[in-house]
């Protein structure tokens, strides 16, 4: 066990050096040049170009510019080149916005899948099962952003209520109540869009594993010893049929990073995926970096983390 | 089974208690009602987030949007685009001139003339002024005082470097025994000052002059490279633009403080200081010296002549006592930065701007929102609105979903939507011209383009009234020159190409393009082609390349497109002037200096004439537009120029688009008459269509105003 732990932390650095430097390479060939510098801006001069330059170290070969960037990053000097704003504290104001709508998108999707997957398994085939195959195929297949607007026109026209941002602008009430509402209004659509695709998938996960499942022998034979049909389904069976989620469970980890561009973007969310997006834009790099370096540890993290619950809950399984 | 019972009830639980929170937020309606304080505060959208809100940093349109609200010029534009004192109550302009006297040219009926001898000829030729060509007799009515400087000594240190770059840098110093000089005062700024003075002082009085024998330096220096350091510390002849501003006495910054000249004289050093990065260095550059004469008055000393200069202090003056070394260390220590490194950039100010506008900084999210306060007190009398509120909305069509729902009170809207919300009841609808204009632009340098004859077809072959009714709606207009259509530097008498397909094969068979057997254009075997390039994400210019290619066609042009990729396209395209023709467009200001674009100077790779665009006439023109200071000769130039860019046609001028903002009705003009009675108004735009013009005096009403018919 201990070994295991051991190895695969040697390893996962091993992974993350390689993801820091091929990261890096990617985002210098990219074409294009921080914003800042703008070379068709007639005011600019080409002397200030190249001050930019040299200001960014744009000029210093790519594996000084490597060096420069890691150890600004590790010592958490790194400033954003936008607004001279430190990266980090940047990406945990991001990440704190970002974090409810990824707690209410996830909460929707876990605990709906569930019971929407389990009664399309034990009615196969029946009028439900085939609607909610049909309504999931329908929600996996249609575009985001195009379900968004949607959505928005909808609520807007027809219930005059705003629905776009953190909360109601220009509303200052000193009501506490008030205030926590209409944050939790803000955060239902955005959560709701982001957690129909993942309702939708998780949903066909469960109905799977459920058929597969209640297809075993020991499934027959508790039916066959006279249990009540609840019993049978949702202790017998269920409990097998959760162990691959377990392991998906750690898998979700780095969703809380990227966060989600279309949907942070249409809703004018000040979220993670918005500022990522946006600094790429802007070929931002030390945010740009830093939001992939961060998101590649937590990958990998979430790996061990599923390695680990595997071990936890399936005793057949030893490392 | 708990199991079961927990599965459904857990999902209905959290559904209910997320959909009931639609219950307490407001409506439309409720949020003017229950909240009446929403009718003092000003909402806004803004598609991309301010960057930095110190106007001597910030270079993109959010910041400056909110930088002019903050801060305050010396002096901005009126309704008729003349300026308009701000911060400065007023301002004289007025030139002082110099030359050396040249004591080897002899002067026509004078001969060889020492200093004093030449003020004494001038001082003569001014009193007997009436026989002399009229332009002469108008140069000398402006010279109202004459001043001999004696000859001077003085030494200066030049750096020498290397030419391989390997060496260090040499210090020479170079010892200037520089010769009489005369000082003339100009009342009003006169370009063709030493041109006609030249009439009276000979042909070659200016231009015999050798600053060489007046400089040494060690010998060791190289004969030529000593001429060309001779020629720039004793330059012939001089101009310097003066103006003297007078600022007004009651200006407060946020924080209290009266603003001086000290400050203005601080903002002018911050934007050189190279630490602070400013990219509006270039406008300052000609600038000589900034002078304080007392705490209200400021005197401004340029180089050359420069007449977008006094355009330049527009821009926010930046509070000295916050910005100054001693508070930025102080700022350092306090964050623990090395207090040698820590420049403006980084200092607080940056998110935290204090200035002497309309209104004041209150919050920043970012991404989210820019919120200020009204400044009680603004010199002008504070804003009726108490708060403005920019919004970060990155999204079109939820920026119109957001002013449905009452929570903007703006909106852009697009040239689709515009038929439709011109109408619209609740709204008020404001549109104008923009400053910019999309055109397609050829690469002179290559054959066919270097025949104005094929430029001009290729523009006569394009329908542009059909890209404007079908791909803009309606919601542009043509334009034929690069000045901004809204000023009166825009020539409306040219007129634009004709469309006319027909003329343009003609056109194309006089320059020798004939058409072969397949139909398509050809010379000396060579069948006419190109590929016509612009950047991706741009939907109209994507349509217009298409149109284009098709239209071209008609007339046996084959024509390939290519969509790139927008930093592709300029760097491995526009920058290495490696294309044919691109579609493109550019953004004007008000100031009629077109040097960086259309200069022949400036046609080198990574600079902006990329066309390639050389005429002797315009490259002189464009530099005569740039001194000259007087508004109507000014205009005149620019006309020429216009017409010639227009005959030339290096580019084809398409069209400016129409912008459409619409507001709620409820918005007006809340003015105190002289009466002390209170006076609603229905917003208008300005001649130039700037509706916000008049913002400070806005106000929401909880109604919406009925207005007698004017």
């Amino acid at each position: 066990m201990l070994s295991f732990i051991a190895r695969s932390i040697i390893q996962k650095t091993i992974t993350l050096f390689f993801v820091s430097v091929v990261s890096f390479l990617i985002i210098h060939l990219a074409p294009g040049e921080p914003s800042q510098v703008d070379p068709l801006n007639p005011k600019f001069t080409p002397e200030m170009l190249e001050r930019f330059r040299q200001e960014f170290h744009l000029n210093e070969p790519l594996y000084a510019q490597y060096i420069h960037f890691y150890k600004d990053l590790f010592t958490g000097r790194i400033v954003s080149w936008k607004d001279n704003r430190s990266v980090l504290a940047k990406i945990w104001e991001r990440f704190l916005n970002s974090l409810p709508l990824f707690v209410v998108g996830t909460l929707l999707t876990w605990t709906l899948s569930f019971p929407v997957g389990i009664r399309s398994a034990i009615y196969r085939g029946g009028l439900y099962d085939r609607s909610v195959t049909f309504l999931a195929y329908l929600l996996i297949s249609i575009p985001g952003f195009f379900f968004a607007y949607i959505l928005i026109i909808l609520v807007v026209t027809t219930l005059h209520v705003p629905v776009i941002g953190m909360e109601t602008f220009g509303l200052d009430t000193s009501s506490w109540g008030c205030m926590l509402m209409d944050r939790v209004w803000h955060l239902l659509i955005p959560s709701i869009l982001g957690a129909t695709g993942g309702i939708a998938v998780l949903s066909r996960y469960v109905r799977s594993q459920m058929l597969e499942v209640e297809g075993q022998d020991y499934v027959r034979t508790a039916k066959a010893k006279g249990l009540p049909p609840d019993v049978v389904h949702y202790k017998h069976a269920l409990r097998n049929a959760l162990l691959p989620f377990v392991t998906m469970f750690g898998l979700i980890l780095p969703g809380l990073i990227g966060g989600s561009v279309i949907i942070e973007s249409i809703f004018s969310w000040p979220g993670m995926g918005r500022m990522a997006y946006e600094a790429i834009l802007a070929r931002d790099y030390p945010i740009i970096l830093t939001v992939n370096f961060i998101s590649a540890v937590l990958v990998l993290a979430g790996t061990f983390v599923s390695d680990l619950l595997y071990l936890v809950v399936d005793p057949r399984i030893r490392l | 089974m708990v199991t079961k019972r927990f599965l459904i009830l857990m999902p209905m639980l959290v559904m209910v208690f997320l959909f009931q929170s639609y219950l307490w937020v407001p409506t439309y309606e409720e949020q003017t009602t229950g909240n009446p304080d929403r009718l003092y505060q000003y909402i806004t959208p803004s598609l991309g987030d301010a960057t930095s809100l110190n106007p001597i940093i910030s270079s993109n349109s959010t910041s400056s949007q909110i930088e002019s609200l903050v801060f305050e010029g010396l002096l901005d534009r009126d309704e008729e685009l003349r300026f308009r004192g701000r911060v400065a109550r007023s301002w004289d302009i007025f030139e002082e001139a110099y030359f050396y006297v040249n004591s080897g040219a002899p002067v026509p009926a004078a001969g060889f003339v020492d200093g004093p001898g030449i003020v004494q000829f001038i001082e003569t030729a001014k009193k007997k002024a009436d026989s002399l060509p009229p332009e002469v007799r108008e140069t000398l009515r402006r010279i109202q005082k004459i001043v001999l400087i004696p000859p001077e000594e003085r030494s200066v240190v030049k750096a020498l470097k290397s030419p391989s770059g390997n060496q260090p840098v040499r210090k020479i110093r170079v010892h200037i025994q520089a010769p009489a000089r005369i000082k003339m005062t100009l009342a009003e700024i006169n370009q063709d000052l030493f041109t006609n003075l030249s009439r009276l002082l000979g042909e070659d009085y200016f231009t015999s002059f050798d600053p060489v024998p007046f400089v040494r330096a060690d010998p060791s220096v190289d004969r030529q490279l000593l001429a060309r350091w001779a020629g720039e510390l004793l330059p012939v002849t001089e101009h310097n633009p003066v103006i003297v501003f007078h600022l007004r006495p009651d200006v407060r910054f946020h924080d209290g403080r009266i603003l001086t000249a000290e400050d203005v004289r601080f903002t002018y050093q911050a934007v050189m200081d190279p630490a602070n990065l400013s990219p509006r260095v270039s406008d300052y550059e000609p600038v000589k010296t900034v002078e304080v004469v007392d705490p209200l008055t400021l005197r401004i000393v340029y180089k050359r002549l420069y007449s977008p200069a006094l355009a330049t202090w527009g821009m926010g003056i930046l509070p000295k006592h916050l910005l100054n070394r001693e508070a930025l260390r102080k700022e350092a220590r306090m964050l623990g930065r090395d207090p040698d490194t820590f420049t403006m950039r980084q200092s607080r100010f940056d998110r935290h701007p204090v200035g002497c506008g309309p209104f004041q900084f209150d919050r920043w999210e970012s991404d989210q929102f820019i919120l200020l306060k009204r400044f009680n007190g603004y010199w002008e009398g504070p804003p009726n609105y108490h708060r403005y509120v920019m919004r970060i909305i990155p999204d079109l069509l939820t920026q119109e979903m957001e002013f449905y729902s009452g929570t903007l009170d703006s909106y852009q809207v697009q040239p689709h939507q515009v038929k439709r919300l011109e109408k619209d009841p609740r709204f008020q609808c404001f549109s104008g011209t923009s400053f910019g204009y999309t055109y397609i632009g050829y690469n002179l340098r290559r054959a066919p383009f270097d025949d104005v004859r094929v430029r001009r077809a290729l523009g006569m072959a394009i329908n542009v009234d059909h890209i404007i009714s079908y791909v803009l709606y309606h919601q542009g207009e043509r334009i034929t020159g690069p000045f901004a259509v809204q000023t009166d530097y825009y020539d409306h008498r040219i007129p634009p190409l004709p469309y006319d397909p027909e003329g343009a094969v003609e056109l194309l068979n006089q320059a020798g393009w004939k058409r072969n057997e397949d139909g398509w254009m050809e010379k000396d075997g060579k069948r006419l082609e190109f590929t016509l390039i612009t950047n991706s994400g741009n939907d109209i210019r994507k349509a217009i390349l298409a149109i284009a290619q098709d239209a071209w066609k008609q007339i046996g042009i084959d024509v390939r497109t290519d969509v790139l990729e927008w930093s592709v396209f300029i760097q491995e395209r526009v920058n290495k002037l490696d294309f044919d023709a691109l579609v493109l467009g550019w953004v004007m200001g008000i100031e009629p200096d077109l040097y960086q674009i259309w200069h022949s100077s400036q046609t080198h790779p990574h600079q902006l004439n990329f066309v390639g665009f050389q005429n002797l006439k315009a490259d002189e023109l464009i530099i005569k537009i740039r001194q000259e200071y007087d508004h109507a000769k000014q205009v005149a130039y620019c006309h020429e120029l216009h017409r010639l860019i227009a005959q030339e046609q290096p580019c084809t001028f398409l069209y400016v688009g129409k912008w459409t903002a619409v507001l709620d009705r409820r918005i007006v003009i809340k003015d105190l008459e002289q009466n002390g009675l209170m006076l609603y108004k229905k917003i208008t735009p300005t001649k130039t269509g700037d509706y916000t013009f008049h913002f400070n005096k806005w106000i929401k009403l909880a109604e919406m105003p009925q207005f007698s018919e004017e």
